[in-house]
């Protein structure tokens, strides 16, 4: 407000205040009778006359200001009750209406058996009007009732986010004698009632935990991305409970439904007054995913126990992940990540105890799903695509052969600076391209790195690394992926010059091709990834966007209303004899790298083609341990891949885990107990 | 309804009192004749529109009571048969005495032990059992005090010095009541300044008071708003004349209710929502709706139709007061008739003004509507003095 707009209406209300009296009192010295009546103006007296004259016309004058005064009321309100009037009478309603929101029970979400992972149970809920928080006496019994503090109660009581006509929502999942004490001293308990809510459930406990995701009240962000978005996506309110990771936020759109509204009449204070029209709500629809359930546990429970060994085995062994997916059509039958946790503990809102027990850093990031956000060297699972990469590029052919000493430099000599050691320091003798895949021998690949810097395409590694997906999301359908990395010349300069090293530090060098050779250095994967370029290799070029929805079920009946189509998002050309190698190669790990490693396979009485790899992390000082086949060799129909940050070797963890996915799978079980340390 | 009855029995006592029929207005035979029924008919309307108003506000506001409101009613019209019978001209030779009275009224909220609060307000005082606002009769007062005192002139103020006597008559108890009591005062002055014009003070002379009032009055709200200078206003009230420039200013304070009071207007629309069917005005949005907002309660209720019913009822009564006032030959009755018009018209179009955001907000009740005895009482009165007036024009004082 500024001073000088003040002063300006001032002297105009001085001016018209000037004028209008000059209009009256002109009028009473002007040399005219204005009189409607009164007393007549005498012949003698002059004086008398005259001041007859003045007050009779000051009355005069009187009158017209009444009028005037009138007249501006009138023309004021005609502008306002007749001009303006809807204006005003849409205000009106906006004030006197307010709309009571229900939520609508969320879609359950099953496996694709039609087994239930989440569905929704009945929940006895504590509720009482706002107008109880005044009454102190009333909170404490509450409090001592429902065992909680009166300070907490009262929070809750002042709690609107749900609404402020909405009853505040005192304590979830009340006991029935609770219930029962309440229905029984209703006296006591005024504006107190108990609700049957529904709540998230979990039959499963934590099982695909990281698939479902978790619900949650919405967030600012939410709100606000809500607000913006088009026609017919879910807008949010305050208070509204939401998927917030997983499938339960991928799906949120389905699986909410539509929440009821209740239109009632409120008074300034926002009290009900009265009813208006309601919509009922409309619960979401179930979505069924392409998890398998039996399939995820067995994986979930190998996962779990592979970590415990290798941490009994004394290596500091964080996690792991491992994925399972149909290579025909893109489908995930199974994805763990470890550690886990229970969707449940956010239901009705996470405690502070179990928020930081998960945020612990000790708990390791159990929100995490490893298997797409987990990023790692990709270690040796990588060489049938350095492989690919050699054999197209003619940086080696299927009859090339090199020897492997343990060691490998730059020069060949041993007084070379850039000696390189094989996982076999002993050496794996003479190599051909098949026999590197078989034994993992990185001195095969460290000359094929050596190749690619001298060749004319220099960067072809990294050309076929991209072209089977590395580097870049798959596009799964839950949120939360990584796109991993794949280095090159322009990336590295970049990178390291901003971390601030030199430039003839950030410049690529022969040993970045040899480190990405062998998916050491700074190449980076999730577990997702591997196993999409696995998928592709195993259906000899195509391969299917990975994907945890196999469809939304109709409401009504058995059928779907949406199904998840698949999606081919590679289509990769080999030439078949480099397949053939290739393939064999792979084949050889399984069967032919080491007879302990073979002994968990053969008691498989199905084909099986993979690769083990161990990449060191010199960030966090860990092995990441890799594993990944598929299975029948002959005829592909599932790819597994897991890894395990911290084991011992690929072999001797996440091998073990894809081996009880694949019993699972054939219903045959793992028999042997031979420990597989086969290096790399 | 038992007030009409009352003044008709009242009406009847005085028997045998000899008068010439006289005049185009009134007219009427026997008892009726002792009526000034042009302005009795319309009072009387707008009192019915009151209690009709303040039913409605009982029936949501606990702290509109309808029963009291009709108790004040009744004392009201006691009152007022009294003042009707009493021959107001034995006031004319009384200004000291009446200039006591007034600075004694107005005074009273500042005695210890008699001056209390009501509902946050200043300016209430109890007296025994009884508890009332004393610038509410104070009105009447300076009515008598300014009319008696201008009447001496006889219509033509002559001299200076006489002139600024009748300003300083009513400088003093206008000074005592405005700290108190800006709403009461603003009445007092324009009753005053009214009657003052009307007794014949020359133009200039006026034309140059009024320009000192607005320089000062403009000065008072300039150093209000500026840090390290006098704030004479109060912070409130400073608001409200700011709110008035832009209600938007202050949406949760005093231009929210400022807003709520207009769409309650404005939601009327032409024939309003009905009876009983204020949703703004009787479900909190509008403040005090029974009081100083009960014009929109009013309006939101009976609509454009109903609003101009009942500001016509009041020019009705105000014009055939002033008509009345023409037709009297007595300079003191005159000036009392024009006293009271001056308070109605000002109290009509402030009250009315504010809730149609023409005016600043300011806590003056709708004469004969807004809830509140002693109002109602002093409004009453006025009604009484007018007729006094008429039932004695025959009569030299």
């Amino acid at each position: 407000m500024d001073v000088t707009l003040l002063i300006v209406l001032l002297c105009v209300a001085l001016a018209v205040v000037l004028i209008v009296v000059f209009l009256v009192f002109g009028r009473g010295e002007a040399n005219f009778t204005f009189d409607i009546g009164g007393a007549a103006p005498r012949a003698s007296g002059g004086s008398d006359s005259s001041t007859e004259k003045t007050a009779s016309s000051r009355l005069v004058g009187l009158a017209v200001a009444v009028g005037a005064a009138f007249t501006v009321l009138v023309g004021r309100l005609w502008s306002m009750q007749l001009v303006s009037s809807e204006e005003y009478a849409e205000q009106a309603e906006s004030n006197r209406r307010s709309t009571i929101y229900t939520q609508a029970p969320r879609g359950r979400i099953l496996d694709r058996n039609g087994i239930e992972l989440v569905t929704n149970r009945s929940s006895l809920t504590l509720v009482a009007e706002g107008g109880v928080v005044d009454d102190a006496v009333e909170v404490q019994l509450i409090a001592n009732l429902v065992g909680m503090p009166a300070q907490a109660v009262r929070r809750k009581l002042q709690d609107t986010t749900e609404g402020y006509q909405s009853p505040r929502t005192v304590s979830v999942d009340v006991s029935r004698r609770v219930v029962a004490f309440v229905g029984e001293h209703p006296d006591v308990f005024p504006g107190v009632s108990i609700q049957q809510r529904t709540q998230r459930s979990y039959p499963y406990g934590s099982l695909a935990a990281h698939v479902i995701g978790y619900v949650g009240t919405v967030t600012e962000d939410q709100l606000k991305e809500g607000e913006g978005a088009e026609d017919g996506s879910v807008t949010y309110r305050s208070g509204d409970v939401v998927g917030q990771a997983g499938v339960e936020r991928a799906y949120e759109r389905a699986l909410a439904g539509e929440r009821g509204e209740q239109v009632v009449f409120v008074d300034a204070a926002g009290d009900v007054l009265g009813y208006s029209t309601s919509i009922e709500p409309e619960s979401g629809s179930d979505v069924e995913l392409t998890i398998d359930v039996p399939l995820q546990d067995a994986v979930e429970k190998s996962l779990a126990s592979v970590v415990k060994s290798q941490r009994d085995q004394g290596n500091d062994c964080v996690g792991g992940s491992a994925v399972v997916l149909d290579c025909t059509n893109g489908e995930v039958l199974a994805m763990a990540s470890y550690p886990t946790f229970s969707p449940n503990v956010f239901v009705g809102g996470i405690s502070q105890s179990d928020w930081s027990a998960l945020s612990d850093e000790k708990a390791n990031q159990p929100l995490m799903n490893r298997a797409i956000s987990g990023q790692y060297a990709s270690g040796s699972v990588i060489k049938p695509l350095t492989s690919f990469a050699a054999l197209d590029n003619g940086i080696a052919t299927p009859e090339s052969s090199w020897v492997c000493n343990g060691w490998w430099s730059w020069s060949g000599k041993s007084t070379d600076d850039t000696i390189m050691k094989c996982h076999l320091e002993t050496g794996h003798g003479g190599m051909n391209l098949r026999e590197g895949i078989v034994y993992s021998c990185d001195v095969v690949f460290y000359e094929i790195g050596k190749g690619f810097f001298y060749s004319d395409n220099p960067e072809g590694m990294q050309q076929t690394f991209r072209e089977y997906g590395m580097g870049s999301v798959t596009g799964i359908d839950i949120g939360g992926e990584e796109a991993g990395r794949v280095p090159d010349a322009a990336w590295k300069e970049s990178y390291y010059t901003d971390l601030g090293y030199s430039a003839e530090d950030s410049a690529w060098k022969g040993g970045d091709n040899c480190n990405i050779a062998i998916g050491q250095g700074d190449i980076l994967s999730t577990c997702l990834q591997m196993a999409l370029t696995y998928c592709s290799i195993a259906n000899r070029g195509p391969a299917y966007r990975p994907h945890v929805l196999r469809g939304i079920r109709s409401k009504m009946g058995d059928g779907f209303v949406s199904e998840y189509k698949p999606e081919k998002i590679l289509d990769i050309e080999e030439d078949p004899a480099y397949r053939e190698l290739v393939e064999s190669g792979m084949s050889g790990v399984i069967y032919e790298e080491a007879a302990s490693q073979a002994s968990h396979w053969t008691n498989l009485s199905v084909p099986v083609a993979g690769k083990t790899g161990t990449a060191e992390q010199a960030a966090t000082n860990r092995n990441a341990c890799w594993f990944g086949c598929y299975a029948p060799a002959d005829d592909p129909k599932y790819v597994v891949f897991s890894n395990v940050d911290g084991g011992s070797w690929g072999s001797s963890s996440a091998m073990y885990v894809c081996r009880d996915a694949l019993g699972a799978i054939y219903g045959e079980p793992d028999t042997s107990s031979e420990e597989s340390s086969v290096g790399d | 309804m038992p007030d009409l009855s009352m003044i008709g029995g009242a009406a009847s006592v005085p028997k045998g009192s000899a008068h010439a029929r006289r005049g185009r207005v009134g007219g009427g035979r026997g008892p009726l004749e002792k009526l000034y029924l042009m302005q009795l008919i319309p009072a009387l309307l707008v009192v019915l529109i009151g209690i009709l108003t303040i039913y409605s506000a009982s029936l949501s506001i606990p702290e509109a009571s309808f029963r009291s409101h009709l108790v004040g009613v009744a004392l009201g019209i006691v009152v007022a048969i009294a003042v009707w019978r009493y021959d107001v001209r034995a006031l004319s030779n009384m200004t000291t005495a009446l200039f006591v009275l007034a600075c004694v009224l107005m005074v009273l909220p500042r005695v210890p032990g008699l001056g209390v609060e009501v509902n946050g307000m200043m300016g209430w005082v109890k007296l025994g059992p009884l508890r009332f606002q004393p610038s509410e009769p104070s009105k009447i007062v300076v009515i008598f005090l300014m009319a008696s005192a201008c009447a001496q002139y006889n219509g033509k103020i002559e001299t200076f010095r006489d002139y600024a006597k009748l300003c300083g008559t009513l400088l003093v108890p206008l000074l005592l009541i405005m700290s108190l009591d800006l709403g009461t005062g603003l009445v007092i002055f324009f009753i005053g300044a009214v009657v003052i014009i009307v007794s014949g003070a020359p133009r200039t002379w006026v034309l140059a008071t009024i320009a000192l009032i607005v320089g000062v009055a403009a000065l008072v709200v300039i150093t209000s708003m500026i840090d390290g200078l006098p704030h004479i206003l109060k912070e409130y009230q400073l608001k409200r004349l700011i709110v008035f420039v832009d209600p938007s200013v202050d949406p949760t304070g005093d231009g929210y209710n400022l807003q709520q009071a207009m769409i309650a207007v404005g939601s009327g629309g032409l024939f309003g929502k009905g009876f009983g069917n204020a949703t703004q005005a009787l479900t909190g949005f509008v403040p005090e709706a029974q009081t100083d907002f009960v014009f929109s309660l009013f309006a939101e209720q009976f609509g454009f139709v109903g609003s101009l019913v009942l500001l016509g009822l009041y020019a009705w009564m105000i014009l055939s007061t002033v008509l009345l006032a023409m037709r009297t030959e007595g300079f003191f009755s005159r000036l009392v008739l024009v006293g009271c018009v001056a308070m109605w018209t000002f109290q009509v179009l402030e009250n009315v003004g504010m809730c149609l955001s023409i005016m600043p907000i300011t806590g003056i009740p709708l004469p004969f509507v807004s809830y509140g005895s002693s109002s109602m009482v002093v409004q009453l009165v006025s009604v009484g003095i007018v007729q006094s007036v008429w039932r004695h024009r025959q009569k030299s004082a």
